[in-house]
């Protein structure tokens, strides 16, 4: 089954990333078991996201940059305006990245 | 700092995941329990430090206070309410010593016990029982095979191979391009270069004119041979021209040439119509009727030449160099490469040649950019200094949104995409999202 390797850039996932480098590098766990530690954060992340988020959020800003290759957008803003239920914030620069949630459900 | 609703669903993710690889680590020889809680323990503490989960985490047993509290733990109920013991603090849970020095051993305090006060279960409050809603694991295995989708841009995170890790100190969090491992890149599927080509400068050739020739070719070594078996058919040794040509078809068949080197199925080589008493040019030569001047100057050519085809003596033969204004001369050579070949390169002034030059595009190349050199500067680092602008000014600028996106479109210079299921790390905070929508004006 395939898994989206995108969420493994976020906080958490680098927290679990570093985490599971450093017991590798101590010998302490196997790579091959830390990647399938890895592989079961993608899921569990993914289907939190689904299943437990249900928050909504606008973003507008100037476009910098556009790309698409290999099914990912990626978009670089320039003074972003983000607004949720929650908070409203702004920056001055941002990027999206996006996979395509139709190769999920292939 | 985050959210009290982000804190609890990464808390929750953390659980999920240590209890669905909780068998791997036990079952098959595993590295064990102690391994797995020590695994949380770091990845809880790295959490907090970062500031993506709020303090304490709040799980139904203490560690300390309640010692009589089973370790069943119903997880159909919500969790106890937080006022029924003290909640322990980060460093009672976690010493802070760890944290500095390196750690061939687990940590000290948790060697006894997984977490102080936890003697039975590697998680407070985590029941015997699976968690329920995942008893149909086969959505959860975790399968060994599995091709994961990465993102263009983390494959190019993980080509930068496996540097060291950088620890930016406690606190503060690690950046976001930190390429993982080199264990990570051990995985197959992660390789992004395969399809890819990479280009080498494969070696210098000096042919028979004592002319140094640089080639750039895949390194695939059946062009090598290819190369070697042209040169030795006795080429006509007229120019490395026809050589460079037939690698560049074979290889990439991205040249221009492509089409009139087809024509000349054996082995590639493309005879040189020099005027040499070639019988295909003569025959060739009969199908120009246009360009009276050329004609007479082949046939002398072929008089001279007759019935040889020894390429080293062809002789120059230049012919009339043409008005550049004249377009009799300079439009058909550039369609009728059938014997008029040689006089054109000759041919400095028209422009026409220029195209049919092209055989070696490095020369030419190399010459522009000399020239560019010396009259005005590349300007290469523009864009470089823009993509520097944010990371110079503090570590935590780069904020990043990772979604996934269900429509993307675009009109005139107004994009609209819709995504979901997103993580969005902005202003040192954490925000999760079922639904985004974004206007962007390009």
């Amino acid at each position: 089954m395939a898994t989206f390797e995108l969420y493994r850039r976020s906080t958490i996932g680098m927290c679990l990333t570093e985490t599971l480098d450093e017991m590798v590098s101590n010998g302490i766990l196997s790579p091959e078991l830390a990647i399938q530690v890895l592989v079961q954060f993608d899921k569990s992340m993914t289907e939190a996201l689904e299943s437990q988020v249900k928050s909504k959020v606008s973003i507008k800003g100037h476009l910098h940059t556009y790309r698409f290759c290999d099914n990912v957008w990626t978009f670089i803003l320039q003074d972003a305006h983000f607004k949720s239920d929650e908070c409203q914030e702004t920056v001055s620069r941002v990027k999206i990245v996006a996979c395509d949630s139709k190769l999920l459900t292939q | 700092m985050a959210s009290s609703t982000t804190s609890n669903v990464y808390i929750h993710v953390i659980d999920d995941v240590i209890n669905k690889v909780r068998e791997e680590f036990i079952n098959n020889g595993g590295p064990g329990e102690s391994v797995l809680t020590e695994l949380q323990g770091l990845w809880e503490l790295k959490m907090m430090q970062a500031g993506a989960i709020l303090g304490p985490i709040e799980r139904s047993s203490a560690p300390k206070a309640t010692p009589g509290v089973t370790p069943v733990h119903d997880l159909n109920v919500p969790y106890e309410g937080t006022e029924e013991y003290e909640t322990p603090t980060a460093d009672m849970l976690f010493p802070p010593t760890p944290l500095q020095t390196p750690m061939p051993t687990p940590l000290p305090g948790m060697a006894q016990t997984p977490l102080p006060g936890n003697a039975q279960t590697p998680l407070p409050g985590t029941a015997q029982t699976p968690l329920p809603g995942t008893a149909d694991s086969s959505l959860y295995n975790i399968p060994t095979g599995g091709t994961p989708i990465t993102p263009n841009e983390y494959s190019s995170v993980n080509d930068n191979g496996g540097a060291p890790e950088v620890k930016p100190g406690p606190g503060r969090p690690s950046p976001y391009m930190q390429p993982p491992s080199p264990w990570l890149n051990q995985r197959p599927p992660l390789d992004v270069n395969v399809g890819k080509q990479t280009i080498t400068k494969l070696c210098v050739i000096e042919d028979t004119r004592q002319q140094m020739t640089l080639v750039y070719d895949i390194t695939i070594f059946c062009f090598i041979v290819a190369y070697v078996e042209g040169r030795e058919e006795g080429e006509r040794g007229a120019s490395h021209q026809p050589m460079t040509q037939d690698f560049f078809m074979m290889s990439a068949g991205k040249r221009k040439r492509d089409e009139f080197a087809s024509q000349y199925p054996n082995g590639g080589y493309i005879p040189q119509q020099d005027g040499a008493g070639d019988t295909i040019s003569n025959e060739l030569k009969v199908g120009q009727g246009s360009n009276t001047q050329h004609n007479t100057t082949i046939a002398g050519a072929e008089m001279s030449l007759q019935g040889g085809r020894s390429v080293s003596r062809i002789s120059q033969l230049d012919g009339p160099i043409p008005d550049p204004y004249d377009d009799v001369l300079s439009t058909p050579n550039i369609y009728n490469y059938q014997g008029v070949v040689n006089e054109d390169y000759n041919i400095v002034n028209t422009p026409a040649p220029n195209d049919i030059q092209a055989a070696t595009p490095a020369a030419v190349t190399q010459n522009d950019t000399v020239d560019d050199d010396e009259d005005e500067p590349l300007n290469e680092d523009d864009d470089d200094e823009l993509d520097d602008v944010d990371q110079g000014e503090d570590l935590n600028t780069t904020h990043l949104v990772l979604a996934q996106f269900d429509k993307v479109t675009r009109t005139k210079s107004r994009w609209k995409c819709t995504l979901k299921d997103g993580i969005m790390r902005i202003n040192n905070k954490d925000i999760l999202f079922n639904k985004a929508t974004g206007e962007f004006e390009f």
